[in-house]
């Protein structure tokens, strides 16, 4: 039986192939930033694993703090630039971000 | 089989559902559960705060705004030509990656272990930054409120015709 730790490891490593599956396949823009969303978490579960193996808890949760404050920021900046494109070419589909002119 | 790896489970199992989900509003509400279901595990690891964090922010304020966009964008979801069979195809890429990750990936996170005790040492680096980090927590909060306030553009009010 492996340990506690790669085994957070490996099921996080699941969750990051997960998000990074949906933003390859996927030619929705609201899908990409679901994507998006789902590697960070793996990436945050991956931070606090680290922290708590070295006894550095309080650190892992300084840096995970911010790091859900820039990605609410970029959600919704995101999202609102997806509803804003919505409007103009009546699409959410990625491809048609194509055809941006000055 | 502890609580902690069911939570894990839990957490990767509601992502497949999330990247699968056929219907965006459905889609949205996994990804809420895959937030809950991390700051369980944060809490489980003994980190409150970052769990309290995680919670109202993410698995609140992200899924409202998810939610608020998917409304917006309702009626085009159907007008979207997706490829279905690359997403019908994931649970067998995922197990692929599942095995490939358990006799490849493992043994590098088990020699990872090793280099744990090194970094352990800065113990003191830690509540040294969270004691100043003090300072810029109203910094985040107001960063935070710049955050919501860009939703403010997805509603814009409309002038007036004349």
């Amino acid at each position: 039986m492996i340990n506690s730790f790669s085994m957070d490891w490996y099921f996080i490593t699941l969750i990051f192939f997960a998000g990074m599956y949906c933003m390859l396949v996927s030619r929705n823009l609201l899908r990409q930033f679901i994507g998006l969303e789902i590697m960070s978490k793996s990436c945050l579960l991956g931070v606090i694993s680290v922290g708590a193996k070295t006894g550095n808890l309080a650190l892992a949760q300084a840096l995970i703090i911010t790091m859900i404050v820039i990605e609410v920021v970029v959600v919704a900046a995101g999202l609102s630039l997806l509803v804003k494109n919505y409007r103009i070419t009546n699409s959410v589909d990625i491809w048609s971000l194509n055809n941006l002119r000055g | 089989m502890t609580y902690h790896t069911l939570l894990l489970i839990l957490v990767a199992a509601a992502a497949v559902a999330a990247v699968m989900a056929r219907n965006l509003l459905l889609s949205a509400i996994m990804l809420a559960l895959v937030s809950v279901g991390a700051s369980l595990v944060l809490f489980d690891f003994q980190a409150p705060w970052a769990a309290v964090f995680e919670l109202s922010v993410c698995a609140g304020l992200i899924t409202v705004l998810f939610v608020s966009a998917v409304s917006l964008i309702r009626h085009e979801e159907s007008k979207v030509a997706e490829n279905r069979a690359r997403f019908y195809a994931m649970p067998l890429v995922m197990g692929i990656v599942a095995i490939a990750a358990w006799f490849y990936a493992v043994p590098y996170f088990e020699s990872l272990e090793d280099w744990a005790r090194l970094g352990g040492r800065a113990n003191t680096l830690g509540t040294v930054i969270w004691d100043i980090r003090r300072f810029d927590l109203l910094g985040q909060v107001s960063i935070l409120a710049a955050g919501v306030f860009v939703v403010n553009s997805m509603f814009p009010r409309r002038k007036k015709q004349k």
